[in-house]
């Protein structure tokens, strides 16, 4: 017997998971619950017997966490498993969705955190800074705004995405294929962070040494940026990395 | 300038919507109003004073232009920075008389984020903990198969973990941080070494926002390339930002198409293998 979501279903866990994923957060079980919240919609509309309602549940009680606005994508792969296995299909268990689940969570988030947080988010905050110089609440607005619209719609489009893939969209992120988009991403992320850094930290020195007519010879500052401009700067992140990543 | 109870109350509800597990959702909470620009924007408004506001906001935002909390490790929780120390930073100014436009201001109000930075850590661990009592709530639920209490267990039980983690503790801050800017005034002068050695480490706190975003990026050392490629675009070439995206995003799509190649490759000498045998 075939089944199918509805679509007001979807959208409701669609909703529960953009809003709840990290609102019941915890050391121990971090997105599990949002996870569970955004499965109940969908294990509601798929299952009429309470028996088959606990069992498709208890799939969902296992530890969850990723970044959770790529990690949209792994919900909707996940509601469209659901819905196979409810179908009928045979080769859909416990164990493929959670592996599933488990497999994916890592990559997505090394992706999410430098696509989403560390690319998209600081390069929207760097327009809106420039646009605020000076006290202008203008910047503030055209973040609240734009980031807004994209984080919604980018995630509801994740949610369907995956939903209407399935299991081709781990193929996708699983893999030689994932790896590429994976190392690519990081290099852009990279280079954005390089201009970031550049934008916007200035690590300056005032050192400068007088002649005997008061007038200085040497300002090291200018000296260091005529070797490369914002040495200084590009020393003191990459210091602080070795700090952070050697201990 | 001083903070009523009522702001004071205002800036507590926008700290429970705004942390990392906040009532806001992560992208409306933690990643819109969490931040510090928009910190400052509603600080601004709730404060009365947009100008002062915003400036502080960026201020602090170059601190943490690039804070991730990579799998809920936590180096600053926002809700301490965003409505704790913006407030606090603001009437600091006021009270030193400084300009929020000036360098000297600057540098204030980010060693005002730095301070309490370290008290949002505290809270968000707080709030963390908190929860496990709910989540306790929830699988009981879960194993009697009540499973409509799981949304008040995700999203109404935690309203209580952050009224203690995270309205109480701005509420009492703010509103008694006033005589606290007072107290610090008077016991450390602008030109005090304290003061200096605060100012000093405030202006090299950005460098550490980057560096963690950094660490996800770099697992080797030729990954500074791209880091290093990008600054130069921006300091000695004066690119901005949206450009430097530009190029960036032409040289991952190049780097994508050469791995690919060696991956279609890879899949075509297999099949051929299997011909062989």
């Amino acid at each position: 017997m075939e089944k199918k979501l509805s679509k007001k279903a979807l959208t409701k866990s669609f909703h529960n998971w953009f809003y709840g994923h990290l609102t019941c957060f915890s050391q121990e079980h971090m997105q599990t619950f949002g996870y569970l919240c955004s499965m109940l919609p969908l294990v509601e509309d798929l299952y009429d017997e309470e028996e088959e309602k606990a069992k498709a549940m208890n799939t969902y009680t296992a530890f969850f966490n990723t970044e959770p606005q790529l990690g949209t994508l792994i919900v909707g792969i996940t509601a469209g498993l659901e819905e196979a296995r409810a179908g009928g299909t045979e080769d859909v268990d416990d164990e493929t969705i959670n592996g599933l689940r488990a497999g994916l969570m890592g990559p997505i988030a090394g992706i999410g955190d430098s696509l989403v947080v560390g690319t998209v988010i600081p390069i929207l905050l760097g327009i809106a800074m420039g646009m605020s110089t000076g006290g202008s609440p203008l910047g503030a607005i055209f973040y609240i705004i734009v980031w807004n619209l994209f984080a919604y719609f980018g995630m509801r489009f994740l949610y369907f995405k995956g939903y209407s893939l399935g299991t081709k969209a781990v193929e996708f992120l699983i893999g030689a294929q994932g790896d590429a988009i994976r190392e690519s991403v990081s290099v852009l992320g990279g280079m954005v962070i390089g201009a970031v850094s550049a934008t916007w930290v200035s690590v300056a020195t005032s050192l400068q040494l007088l002649n005997d007519a008061g007038e200085p010879y040497l300002i090291l500052q200018d000296k260091l940026n005529e070797v490369f401009p914002g040495l200084l700067t590009a020393v003191f992140v990459i210091a602080c990395w070795f700090l952070m990543a050697k201990k | 300038m001083t903070i009523s109870w009522l702001q004071a109350a205002l800036l507590g509800l926008f700290a429970c919507l705004s942390s990392m597990p906040g009532m806001g959702g992560t992208s409306v909470g933690n990643y819109t109003f969490g931040r510090p620009l928009i910190g400052g924007f509603i600080c601004g408004l709730i404060l009365n004073d947009m100008t002062t506001g915003i400036l502080v906001g960026c201020a602090m935002q170059v601190v943490y232009i690039a804070l991730v909390t990579p799998g809920g490790t936590v180096s600053a929780d926002v809700r301490a920075v965003s409505y704790i120390g913006i407030p606090l930073a603001m009437v600091a100014l006021k009270s030193y008389g400084l300009e929020a436009a000036s360098v000297e201001g600057a540098a204030l109000a980010t060693s005002f984020g730095a301070m309490v930075g370290t008290l949002g850590t505290v809270l968000f661990y707080g709030t963390a903990t908190i929860n496990l009592a709910w989540q306790h709530i929830g699988w009981k639920a879960v194993e009697k198969r009540e499973y409509h209490k799981l949304y008040v267990v995700d999203m109404v039980l935690p309203w209580l973990s952050h009224l203690i983690c995270s309205f109480i503790p701005t509420l009492i801050m703010c509103k008694m941080g006033t005589s606290v800017v007072e107290l610090i005034k008077t016991t450390l002068p602008m030109d005090g070494i304290a003061m200096k050695t605060l100012f000093t480490v405030g202006s090299l706190l950005p460098c550490v926002g980057i560096a963690i975003l950094l660490k996800q990026i770099v697992k080797q050392m030729t990954d500074f390339i791209p880091y290093l490629f990008g600054f130069t675009l921006a300091a000695s070439m004066g690119i901005n930002l949206v450009s430097a995206t530009v190029i960036a995003g032409m040289f991952a799509v190049i780097n994508y198409k050469i791995k690919m190649l060696s991956v279609n490759k890879a899949a075509v000498s297999g099949y051929d293998d299997d011909e062989e045998i």
